[in-house]
């Protein structure tokens, strides 16, 4: 009684608070741990029942793990994971290299109004859906009337086939992900330069440092806690893909899957052709616990490096 | 970049080759990035019969606005795809915001009691969700939402990752001084939230926002799931369904004077390319404004650093 | 402090249980026994189809009529092509109330989803409250549908065999002054795509998208999967399809069309061929017909198309289950969705509305059973198969009078396929099954629309569907088919 007693005073006191709180929360019930629940159809044959959702799920038997052998009796599990993991630590390691420098580059341009409509050129990519991408991309490989092969043409080179062979296409879908991400990612870089004082800048060169020395020892060090944190949460993000530029920009085309097949393309087909549940929900809790376990090892390392730079 | 920073920049200027270097490697690399958006609006004003014959090219033999005028006759699934793509940008970014702002401002501050309980709450959801069937059922089931506007909306309204965001903007920028003399004013928590700290944390609420209305103005999925009505289906989806037929904007089409005729004379691949210069348009000449506050936005919340 | 924590916790878990029990409680309402003229029950119907304008205006006067017959009323949603089977597959999944809803062998898969429970076993209701369908359809329809013994939807009377033809945009036909009666197989048809291919480069000489595939002499155990017995079996052996020599043939004459230019550059990413067609662009297809088709590809083209067979006329089991209307599990009014088919596959007047529109306002009648369109019908142009008996739907003025008839005797000429009337039940190796679809997927299109080189990629193909478990599938489907011979020797 006390501990129920002080249970509402704390919520009295708190109030407000919680009141705050209550749209997101609700919010969260709804869209996320309700749902979650749902997560039980990894573990079940999922067959429907005439007394809706939850009978189903209720009335639906058990096979353990069934549902997950799907995803490992081919090698596909390993090509969609090697597919998502290593386009991601190529988008993480060159997106950051790349937009570090272009943010870099345009911190040292003297011509600030220039700098500025480079700035906006580059951020306009952010800004467009996958869909439209893809139409892009279109126009520029499609094998009749696309500009690549009418350019290769006058070299006598014979057209390729861009949409049916898989060759180029992890260069493709890098270069497109490049050409979306690094203008904005460079922008949050260039914001970060412009925060850092001054005043070390001016007494490097008293010490006559050049301005490589300059970049090398006092912009590169004072982003590192940026970099750490930004790269911090693409790490937890590895197991994600960005279905868009997995699904609409390589137009969906099958001969193209051992290169552009991921996780999340797989389970959004696998769901569409087979309609089994069981098998797609078993594929996403797959993805949530090692993006999970991925997550909190990285971070457990930052942390010891530096307690400051770690997310929680 | 005011006339400040300029000056003590100029001090360690690069050296002209240097300067010129730079220059090209950034032009090149804008231009890159405002390339194909120039390439389909040439292709939109391209004779239909030139590109069947001669490709996609950068300089047509023949330049035409016949897809426009199209468009103009048989394109009411257009204004109305942007309507319904304009209503949920909108509506859904501000609920957003001032969900994840409200959020994200209580579980900022140590004085409330269960901070740690709901930042959970809140961080687990960016590493476990329930997947596709069961989150359909509760938006068409539980709530109701299926073929409603509010199934384009809700879904996407608040995002873990973003209130991370914005509680570090919060518990950095806002100094607890200014929520005691809130206090000592008499303020009520709400008082001083949208007094005293909403004003200080606009940069980070309009970087927050800017997440949330291209998180809205991208979105085709749900669309697809919840949406069957073709007075409702927003822009990418309608992008999406032209792909491989115009069927859909003719089906849809007001004008009833429309006959078979017309539809064997329309310029499919020309307005195919019009339609996504008219949707994108809109949104490259408004975010330089957008950017503008993003870039400030960012750079307040890079100076903490 | 731990305490009040748990406290909290407990409050929130119990929210939680409470909204999914309510949750629980919202599909559950019991059967009422309103369904009279003045308090017709609503049934809603799910239905394939670009969504029409009208639909809504259509039905009210629909179900002024049903309501007065059989006390229901009728709320149509239509859901686009392409998006019909995922859509239903993840309502169907996530129970939510339907009565009514079209499935086939070729979208929302009828067999599967009968299988998965997602429709009313409909045994005793046919015989309760769909006599008249019993009466008036072909019996080799319900025969033909039936699921592990049991029906599980009302298949559309309409043609019942599968006849594949060549079709042909006769304006180039007559401009070359080429002939169609030469062509005979896919390998005679290179002569005619050559002369377009040479004169007319802005056409589409061999228009296919990516679900098109080759005729060959085989049934398919399941759609699309690579598993067939051949058409004049005597064994009943299941093999690949991608080894036998009609198949390997076939693609490799694909792959020189595609390399020629005859077959269109994407094919293998285009979903579908409507923009081609509305356009007539395209000098020959492949397609699958019934009698008096050319009538109706040239009436909704808007110019004339003409065709001529590529193959026999044979009854498949995806040829009996093309068109069916289902009742679904969850159904309230499961009688009276029956009453409905039985009234629209029985009842002119209510199938001719549902067709059609508004008489006067859609379309106007010209004598008993003939009809016209009128200008509103483009915003209520329904596909015809799909929603019922076709029979007794009124002819267009350029329909020949006798066009029911010669339907009959088309569906009488119709030679059973092998597998007629065998399912395969799947349970045993959806696994399998799942990534045998996967890899199917991924090669199917490329080989189908000979995009790619049979000589290298069919080995690939074959290597990946052996490593999937295609040989375990075709043990089991073998055995089950062996036991259906000997079932019904």
């Amino acid at each position: 009684m006390g501990a129920l007693g002080r249970f509402f005073k704390d919520i009295n006191r708190n109030k407000a608070m919680l009141i705050m709180v209550l749209p997101a929360t609700l919010w969260f019930i709804f869209f996320s741990y309700l749902p979650m629940a749902g997560m039980v159809i990894a573990f079940k044959e999922y067959r429907y029942s005439r007394d809706g959702f939850l009978a189903s799920i209720i009335e639906s038997k058990w096979v353990g793990l069934q549902n997950f052998k799907f995803l490992f009796s081919t090698n596909d599990a390993y090509i969609i994971t090697r597919n998502t993991v290593v386009y991601n630590i190529f988008f993480i390691v060159i997106g950051l290299v790349l937009a570090v420098a272009m943010a870099i580059i345009l911190a040292e341009l003297a011509n600030k109004r220039l700098a500025k409509v480079y700035q906006t050129g580059m951020f306009l990519p952010y800004f467009l859906s996958w869909v439209i991408v893809g139409y892009f991309v279109f126009s520029f490989l499609s094998l009749d009337r696309g500009v690549v092969n009418q350019i290769t043409g006058w070299f006598g080179i014979d057209p390729i086939n861009w949409y049916s062979d898989p060759t180029y296409w992890p260069i493709i879908i890098v270069v497109v992900f490049l050409w979306k991400s690094v203008g904005y990612n460079s922008v949050i870089y260039l914001a970060a330069i412009m925060g850092i004082d001054k005043s070390l800048y001016e007494a490097a060169m008293i010490d006559g440092a050049n301005k490589w020395q300059q970049i090398r020892n006092i912009t590169i060090p004072m982003l590192t806690p940026l970099i750490t944190i930004l790269t911090l949460l693409a790490i937890g993000k590895i197991f994600y893909a960005d279905f868009g530029l997995f699904y609409q920009v390589p137009r969906d085309s099958g001969t193209l899957y051992s290169v552009t097949n991921v996780i999340d393309t797989y389970v959004y087909r696998g769901l569409k052709s087979t309609g089994e549940i069981g098998m797609s929900t078993a594929a996403g809790l797959y993805q949530s616990l090692i993006g999970f376990i991925l997550v909190i090892t990285s971070n457990g390392i930052v942390r010891k490096f530096n307690k400051d730079n770690a997310l929680f | 970049m005011s006339a400040g920073t300029t000056k003590s920049r100029d001090f360690h200027r690069l050296t002209p080759v240097w300067n010129i270097a730079f220059h090209t490697v950034a032009g090149f690399f804008a231009l890159l990035c405002v390339f194909p958006f120039l390439f389909v609006t040439i292709l939109s004003f391209t004779d239909e019969a030139t590109l069947a014959k001669n490709g996609y090219q950068l300089i047509p033999e023949k330049w035409s606005v016949e897809a426009y005028a199209y468009l103009f006759k048989a394109g009411d699934q257009l204004l109305r795809s942007y309507g319904v793509t304009i209503a949920v940008t909108v509506i859904g970014t501000v609920i957003g915001v001032v969900c994840m702002a409200l959020f994200a401002y209580a579980i900022s501050r140590k004085s409330f009691k269960y901070r740690n309980f709901f930042a959970f709450m809140a961080f687990f959801t960016m590493l476990f969700n329930g997947g596709l069937v069961p989150t359909y059922i509760v938006v068409t089931q539980l709530l109701g939402l299926k073929d409603s506007i509010w199934a384009l909306i809700l879904p996407l309204a608040v995002n873990a990752f973003y209130i991370m965001i914005l509680r570090t903007f919060f518990s950095t920028m806002v100094p607890d001084a200014i929520i005691e003399s809130g206090r000592i004013d008499g303020s009520g928590e709400f008082g001083i939230f949208f007094k005293l700290v909403l004003p200080l944390s606009l940069p980070g609420l309009a970087t927050i926002a800017l997440f949330s209305t291209l998180g809205y103005w991208n979105d085709w999925f749900n669309a697809l799931l919840y949406i069957n009505t073709p007075d409702l289906v927003p822009l990418q989806s309608m992008l999406m369904r032209i792909e491989n037929s115009m069927q859909f904007i003719l089906q849809n089409a007001q004008n009833t004077s429309l006959s078979v005729g017309v539809l064997q004379s329309m310029p499919q691949d020309t307005s195919r390319m019009a339609m996504v210069v008219l949707a994108t348009g809109p949104i490259v000449l408004a975010y330089p404004f957008f950017q503008r506050y993003f870039v400030q936005g960012l750079t307040v919340g890079a100076v903490k650093e | 402090m731990s305490k009040k924590k748990r406290s909290l916790t407990t409050a929130l878990l119990l929210m939680l249980a409470m909204s999914l029990v309510l949750s629980a409680c919202g599909g559950g309402k019991s059967q009422s026994s309103e369904g009279t003229a003045e308090k017709p029950v609503e049934l809603i119907w799910y239905t394939i189809g670009t969504p029409q304008k009208d639909v809504d205006k259509v039905m009210a006067e629909v179900s002024k009529y049903t309501a007065e017959k059989i006390g229901v009323a009728v709320k149509m949603k239509m859901i686009d092509w392409g998006d019909y089977s995922q859509k239903l597959q993840v309502m169907t999944a996530s129970g939510e109330p339907v009565d009514i809803m079209f499935t086939s062998s070729w979208a929302f898969d009828y067999v599967q989803n009968a299988r998965k429970g997602a429709f009313m076993q409909v045994d005793d209701l046919l015989k309760e409250h769909g006599q008249d369908i019993i009466k008036t359809l072909d019996p080799a329809f319900l025969e033909g549908s039936k699921v592990d013994g049991h029906n599980y939807g009302i298949p559309a009377n309409k043609e019942l065999p599968a006849q594949e033809v060549w079709r042909f945009n006769k304006q180039y036909l007559d401009k070359y002054n080429l002939d169609m009666n030469s062509v005979t197989t896919l390998e005679s048809l290179e002569p005619l795509l050559k002369t377009i291919k040479e004169k007319e480069p802005n056409i589409y000489p061999f228009a296919l998208d990516k679900n098109q595939m080759p005729y060959v002499p085989y049934d398919y155990v399941i759609e699309k999967l690579p598993m067939a017995v051949k058409l004049d079996t005597q064994d009943y052996k299941v093999v690949n399809i991608l080894e036998t020599p009609e198949m390997i043939q076939a693609l490799k004459t694909m792959h020189k069309y595609y390399k020629a230019g005859y077959i269109p550059t994407e094919a293998a990413t285009l979903d579908s061929m409507t923009d081609v067609q509305s356009s007539g662009r395209w000098f020959a297809d492949r397609a699958t017909t019934q009698p008096f088709a050319t009538n109706l590809w040239s009436a909704s083209y808007g110019y004339p198309v003409v065709s001529t067979p590529a193959s026999q006329a044979t009854i498949y089991n995806w040829s009996v289950m093309g068109s069916m209307q289902a009742i679904s599990a969850n159904s309230k009014y499961p009688e009276k969705a029956m009453e409905f088919l039985n009234l629209l596959n029985t009842d002119p007047v209510l199938r001719n509305m549902v067709d059609s529109g508004i008489e006067g306002v859609h379309y106007k009648k010209v004598s008993d059973n003939v009809m016209e369109n009128l200008d509103e019908s483009k915003n209520y142009d329904m596909p015809t198969f799909s929603l019922g008996n076709v029979m007794l739907t009124y002819l267009n003025t350029t329909d020949p009078a006798n066009k029911w008839e010669e339907f009959k005797k088309f569906n009488d000429t119709g030679v059973p396929a092998p597998l007629l009337g065998f399912n395969f039940d799947t349970s045993k190796v959806t696994t399998e099954i799942a990534s045998v679809q996967n890899v199917r997927e991924e090669y199917w299109a490329a080989l189908m629309t000979g995009t790619v080189d049979p000589d290298t990629y069919l080995a690939r193909a074959n290597e990946k569907f052996k490593a999937a478990g295609l040989d375990k599938i075709m043990a089991e489907a073998q055995r089950q088919v062996d036991e259906w011979r000997a079932a019904n020797k």
